[in-house]
């Protein structure tokens, strides 16, 4: 029976792998750049929702969106920091740059929240549910099916319509894209704005899981690195099973070996994978 | 007779300290097929990349470009492209990732094109019919001839004005050459202006009104064809002396 609740604890916080790394999917896919403080902007995330409900007293489902407005200005307010870095693809400093951003939203947030731990409870994760001897709460299949619908969502988006067109445009070739017409900019600063919305998105749902405090990223961009590049760094789907594999990896090493040794095991699992692959399983350009 | 389509004056080019292009005047005039030939290193990518604000390196441009008697020159690359000035780069020039069909739904909308023509997918399909059997490869699966046929159409998606090339006929098959040139003189006669920057000076000869002749990124001597393949610089750089 521990098997079973291992598998399920598996394949939740495989969603919450996959929907955590979103974001920079797509970032990295598109613009072909990293963001460091991707882990901070999880932490802002879960602590605007934690303040939108506990300060003022609003539904959970009002403080999912605040939390994503947030993510939106800092990812807006960032890429326009960095556009001149993004342009001209320089790497190494848009990585020291985004380390320091992550340092300044974390100072930020200690400031503004306080730096004890908090507890996002929300309608759904004090609700239980029984299956036999499993045991998962509505917020876990809350997580399972946001997930599901942002990645079908994001697909959609990104093959079927002409904003989507666009993204893979500047993925493939920014500059051939400017000869198309394409403000190359304007994709950037949306792809941005998207990361911060969907780690947002992903901290008001996957955060109320565990304590929060403003001290927290760190875990969540070793995650979110793992992930993108098991998945083929660009590849939506890739991710998503990327995900969902680390997902069942860490629940049953967590419970079988160790739990304090399933980071290391993880990028064990990263480098042997890279070695083999070196394009990650489903290396795709494009974002798809 | 109204002003050129498209003009540039004091158009200077820079590559750090290095003077890349250094074009006094130039102007195209409608209707109007201009051929820019000259060896490797001449300038004529980067003549034309100018033109349309655009480069793959960070050079330093300055000077003045117009299309039709207004100055262009302070907009980014995609405005110009809006307003009607398109560059077909020279090798990639189409998206490899993306279907035929996906190439084709350009990202500057016809609403841009404020009466200047903008190419139905029916009339490309009419003028490229290999490109219709196509409709959902990707680019990348494409032909050399095929590419460049794509990448002309995507241009011409885009309601050009004034339309740049760049070596289109650089990688394919001699006979491949004539057809892709003979489509350009065809867009001309049809009412297109065309800047066409090419290294091969013989296939370009026949198809064009006008030749320009840069060297060391200065344009040595231009005029009507006739007049310019008798040019003994012309005729013994690039036609074997047989003028």
């Amino acid at each position: 029976m521990n098997f079973a609740q291992q598998a399920l604890n598996g394949l939740i916080l495989g969603h919450a792998f996959a929907l955590i790394a979103i974001g920079w999917t797509v970032l990295l896919g598109t613009a072909r750049l990293v963001n460091f403080a991707h882990g901070q902007m999880y932490m802002i995330g879960a602590f605007v929702a934690w303040f939108v409900m506990s300060a003022w007293g609003l539904p959970y489902l009002l403080a999912v969106p605040a939390a994503m407005l947030a993510g939106v200005i800092i990812g807006w307010i960032m890429q326009r920091t960095l556009l001149r870095l993004t342009i001209r693809q320089d790497l190494v400093s848009i990585m020291i740059v985004t380390l320091g951003f992550g340092h300044l939203l974390e100072g930020a947030a200690g400031l503004s929240f306080g730096s004890t731990g908090q507890i996002l409870d929300t309608p759904l994760s004090l609700r239980d549910i029984y299956i036999g001897d499993l045991w998962i709460t509505w917020q876990d299949v809350a997580i399972v099916v946001v997930t599901i619908v942002v990645f079908i969502a994001l697909k959609l988006v990104l093959e079927r319509t002409h904003l989507g067109r666009l993204v893979r445009m500047v993925a493939e070739d920014p500059k051939l894209a400017l000869l198309a017409g394409v403000d190359v900019r304007r994709v950037y600063l949306g792809v941005f704005a998207f990361e911060g919305a969907a780690v947002a998105l992903a901290a008001a749902v996957v955060a109320p899981r565990t304590p929060i405090l403003t001290s927290m990223g760190f875990q969540e961009v070793i995650i979110t690195f793992v992930v993108v590049v098991l998945g083929g760094i660009g590849s939506v789907t890739g991710s998503y099973l990327a995900g969902l594999g680390l997902g069942f990896f860490t629940a049953f090493f967590g419970a079988y070996v160790s739990q304090a040794y399933a980071t290391a095991a993880m990028f064990g699992v990263l480098i042997v994978v890279l070695a083999l692959r070196p394009g990650g399983l489903a290396a795709r350009a494009g974002g798809r | 007779m109204s002003g050129p389509v498209l003009e540039a004056e004091g158009l200077e080019v820079r590559y750090g300290g290095n003077l890349a292009l250094s074009v006094d005047r130039l102007a195209i005039a409608e209707g109007e097929l201009v051929g820019v030939v000259g060896a490797n290193g001449a300038g004529k990518s980067t003549l034309v990349n100018a033109l349309a604000g655009w480069s793959r390196g960070e050079p330093k441009a300055s000077g003045t470009v117009r299309l039709d008697g207004r100055d262009v020159s302070a907009l980014r690359t995609p405005d110009r492209v809006k307003a009607g000035l398109l560059l077909i780069p020279e090798s990639r020039l189409i998206f490899a990732t993306l279907t035929v069909d996906e190439n084709l739904a350009h990202a500057a909308h016809p609403r841009h094109a404020q009466g200047r023509r903008a190419w139905s997918t029916d009339e490309i399909f009419d003028l490229f019919p290999n490109l219709a059997s196509r409709r959902g490869h990707l680019g990348g699966q494409l032909s050399g001839g095929e590419r460049q046929m794509l990448g002309i159409a995507r241009a011409l998606r885009l309601a050009p004005r004034a339309l740049m090339l760049d070596e289109p006929s650089i990688g394919l098959a001699p006979r491949l050459v004539s057809t892709v040139l003979e489509t350009i003189r065809a867009l001309v006669d049809d009412g297109l202006t065309v800047l066409l920057v090419e290294q091969n000076v013989k296939a370009t000869i026949p198809v064009v009104d006008r030749l320009v002749l840069l060297e060391r990124g200065r344009i040595l001597a231009q005029g009507p064809t006739a007049q310019m393949q008798d040019d003994p610089r012309i005729a013994e750089a690039y036609l074997g002396g047989s003028a």
